[in-house]
């Protein structure tokens, strides 16, 4: 559930944004749920939470803190607004956070305005001059992992054990190579190499606690996953990418030799089912007519 | 007793010259609308050969008609369960390849072709397809023993003949055939209404017509499958099945149908038959040996007062009572019984009879005189160039006995008559023929006018349809009069 609203959660630059947040307030309340107007750190929690710290590191993305100090504002705001476009026109220091990010793009963020960008500036200008923020990261276990959390990870993963608070499970949409012949979803990019790709244990849980892409987002924002099993979750994708290790054959084909196959099961059952179906008469009579020895 | 009336017909096959009249003006009344270019309600056919659609009484192939099992009788091609799980697929489709590829002919290249060395012709042209086509098979495509050692060596009738009969029927300046015109039985026990998902096909109760509902009709096409004579044919531009439906227009207005009208030997008779319906499903049931004897026992005698009381509680009206004590069909089918049902093991239970055919007559050779007169009064019956088994496959479910019968009193009336008008022979034998064959004198001479002698009134006898009293239940007959004419008033369409 959403916190209570409160304005004073809304860094105050000027009376024409406060009675722009107001405004937006009213809107929010008048809306029904899940529409674009959102609080700015709830909007931070739902969106950046999952790539981004400030003061707490890198995760998939750069440490937010003092961001506003390495770049100008309409920089960042234009970055933020579309990374791609950034990246496409060869922006040089956009091309540095890709290369910095392994070649992880910035998704774009769902209802994200100028406005909001401005406000989400404000807001990391803020907690950047705290001692503490309250966006510094979770704090996950690093426990070693064990046989028993890459086990749970798998049956998280194909939904045998189903997710606590209600999110569907990952085989819906993903899949990763060695689930069995027919995989997982298709829907969703292939998970094999999730781990490698976003750098690791630590970004990948944080991505899990809050998943910030478009399709993810409305999936999981009611039902995040609990701690325990994003770590169990984590496991069996570092244990995924490490049993394909460089292994890039094309599961594809299998999946498509196998549908030949079935067609060709299905059409054997037919006939076989059918094998007393009518068949030509008149044609087969004049060819045997033809060959047989005449009166 | 449940007492009904049908229309009955029978087929004098005697008579019968094969000259396709029939088929043509059912042809030009009925099917000759898209859609229905390959559809012959009425054919006629040769035999020995295969008929129309190809080898047609192969039930193996076929699967129609009704096969006896245990205590009761099934379709062969469907039951219940099956029509549910074929019903988007019925496997047992003849192929239009088994029909024939409907066809015209090009004849504007007769006109446009371009000048060459040779003669323009109209090449013919699928009626399906629109393309140029080589015409492989057509309706009557071995009419006359056409093409008879493909089709006339396969004639299914030819089961159970010795390899000395087979050789001898086609032996070279023996040959030998006869016509079999076919038209729908409208059977007692008729296999397409008993297959029909839709509840489309349905036999009229007042004459036992049997037709299929365009509206109701939603191209199962199990009927098709269903029918051992292979005569509902399926409409591929309406999407609706259809089949003779003995031109009832016409019976309703007391004419006789197109088929019957136009024929030139005379041979076709109609009338009706009163029968026991509360007894098809025992008579169906009976062995083969006994099939000819219990259908036939099904026909009630229209004079007895018990018949005419029971029909006239079912709603006989007195004038169908009285049209049935004229009937031509009662007379052959049930006094002389000399015509009989094609193929009764199918156990449909047509009512459709045909008076058997006689060969040519058998003649021995002394010296150099032919005689065709032997001590065996019959033996151009035993002997015969078409053996009589193949005439009991065909019209006695395999038995001789019944077909015999019937030979030998259409061969002693002949006598008879020859002795009376000619005199060559003796009438001495030929009363030792009619005595031999179950036949007096007056039944001949009866035999000899419905036969040779027949008029139109005479061979049709049309019971009145009194449809004028049937409209007063639904509307006003003077509203009704002005809202109907010739045609559809809709047309049928798919799904419609």
């Amino acid at each position: 559930m959403r916190e209570p609203l409160s304005v004073a959660k809304v860094p105050r630059r000027s009376y024409w944004m406060k009675w722009c947040a107001a405004g937006f307030m009213i809107l929010f309340l008048a809306m029904p749920r899940g529409a674009a107007g959102q609080e700015t750190a709830a909007f931070y929690k739902q969106n950046c939470y999952s790539c981004h710290t400030i003061g707490g590191g890198r995760l998939v993305g750069p440490d937010l803190k003092n961001v506003t100090t390495r770049q100008d504002r309409d920089w960042l705001a234009r970055f933020m607004l579309n990374p791609q476009a950034m990246i496409d026109r060869g922006d040089p220091y956009a091309k540095q956070i890709l290369e910095e990010s392994r070649g992880v793009v910035m998704s774009q963020v769902a209802g994200l305005t100028r406005e909001r960008a401005n406000a989400l500036l404000d807001l990391i200008e803020a907690e950047s001059a705290l001692e503490k923020s309250q966006f510094e990261g979770v704090k996950f276990s690093d426990r070693p992992f064990t046989s028993q959390d890459v086990e749970r990870g798998e049956r998280l993963f194909k939904g045998v054990e189903s997710l606590k608070n209600g999110g569907p499970s990952c085989i819906s949409c993903h899949t990763v190579r060695g689930l069995g012949l027919l995989g997982g979803g298709r829907l969703g990019v292939d998970l094999t190499k999730v781990s490698e790709r976003v750098g690791g244990r630590k970004p990948l849980s944080a991505w899990l606690v809050s998943p910030a892409t478009t399709t993810m987002q409305p999936v999981f924002k009611e039902n995040a996953m609990e701690a325990e099993e994003i770590l169990s979750l984590v496991a069996f994708f570092e244990d995924a990418a490490k049993q394909v290790g460089d292994d890039d054959s094309v599961a594809p084909l299998t999946f498509f030799l196998m549908g030949l196959g079935g067609m060709v099961l299905v059409l054997g059952a037919f006939d076989i089912i059918w094998k007393n179906r009518f068949r030509a008469v008149r044609r087969p009579l004049v060819a045997g007519g033809q060959m047989g020895t005449r009166v | 007793m449940d007492v009904r009336s049908q229309i009955a017909m029978v087929f004098h096959l005697d008579k019968c010259l094969g000259c396709h009249t029939c088929s043509i003006a059912c042809k030009n009344i009925w099917t000759d609308r898209k859609g229905t270019d390959y559809m012959w309600w009425n054919n006629v056919e040769t035999k020995p050969g295969t008929g129309f659609p190809t080898k047609w009484e192969d039930q193996d192939k076929y699967k129609g008609g009704w096969v006896k099992k245990d205590d009761s009788i099934n379709l062969k091609s469907t039951d219940k369960k099956r029509i549910v799980l074929n019903i988007f697929h019925n496997p047992h489709m003849p192929s239009m390849d088994d029909y024939y590829e409907p066809w015209t002919y090009d004849y504007q290249n007769l006109f446009n072709a371009k000048e060459g060395p040779d003669q323009p012709t109209a090449l013919p042209i699928s009626k399906i397809t629109g393309e140029q086509i080589d015409i492989e098979s057509g309706p009557n495509w071995d009419d006359d023993l056409g093409g008879s050692p493909i089709y006339a060596k396969n004639d299914p009738n030819l089961e159970g003949l010795t390899e000395q009969q087979k050789q001898q029927l086609f032996a070279i300046e023996r040959l030998v055939f006869f016509y079999f015109p076919r038209i729908c039985n409208h059977c007692l026990n008729p296999a397409c209404v008993a297959s029909c998902p839709s509840g489309a096909i349905y036999k009229r109760g007042e004459d036992g017509i049997v037709l299929v509902d365009q509206k109701k009709c939603r191209a199962w096409r199990s009927c098709v499958s269903a029918c051992p004579y292979k005569k509902t044919y399926f409409n591929w531009h309406t999407g609706k099945s259809e089949k003779c439906i003995l031109c009832f227009p016409r019976v309703e207005t007391g004419q006789a149908p197109a088929c019957f009208h136009s024929c030139v030997g005379r041979i076709r008779y109609l009338g009706v038959l009163l029968y026991d319906a509360d007894r098809i499903e025992e008579v169906a049931n009976l062995p083969d040996e006994e099939l000819i004897e219990g259908h036939r026992s099904l026909v009630l005698d229209p004079h007895d007062p018990e018949v005419i009381a029971a029909a006239q509680r079912n709603g006989v009206h007195d004038s169908v009572i009285e049209s049935a004590q004229n009937s031509p069909t009662y007379k052959f089918v049930k006094e002389w019984r000399i015509a009989l049902p094609p193929h009764i093991e199918y156990r449909t239970m047509p009512m459709l009879y045909y008076v058997p055919p006689m060969s040519p007559v058998m003649a021995t050779q002394e010296g150099k005189t032919i005689n065709h007169v032997s001590d065996n009064l019959f033996h151009d019956i035993d002997e015969a160039r078409v053996p009589v088994k193949f005439l009991a496959n065909l019209f006695g479910a395999g038995h001789e006995a019944k077909v015999v019968y019937a030979l030998r009193k259409s061969k002693a009336v002949r006598w008879y008559r020859r002795a009376v008008t000619v005199g060559d022979v003796s009438m001495e034998d030929a009363k030792k023929m009619l005595g031999a064959a179950d036949c007096t004198v007056e039944e001949a001479e009866e035999i000899y006018k419905l036969t040779s002698l027949c008029t139109v009134e005479d061979r049709y006898v049309i019971p009145p349809a009194h449809r004028e009293e049937a409209i007063e239940m639904i509307e006003d007959p003077h509203c009704h009069r002005q809202s109907v004419g010739f045609g559809f008033v809709s047309g049928p369409r798919r799904g419609a």
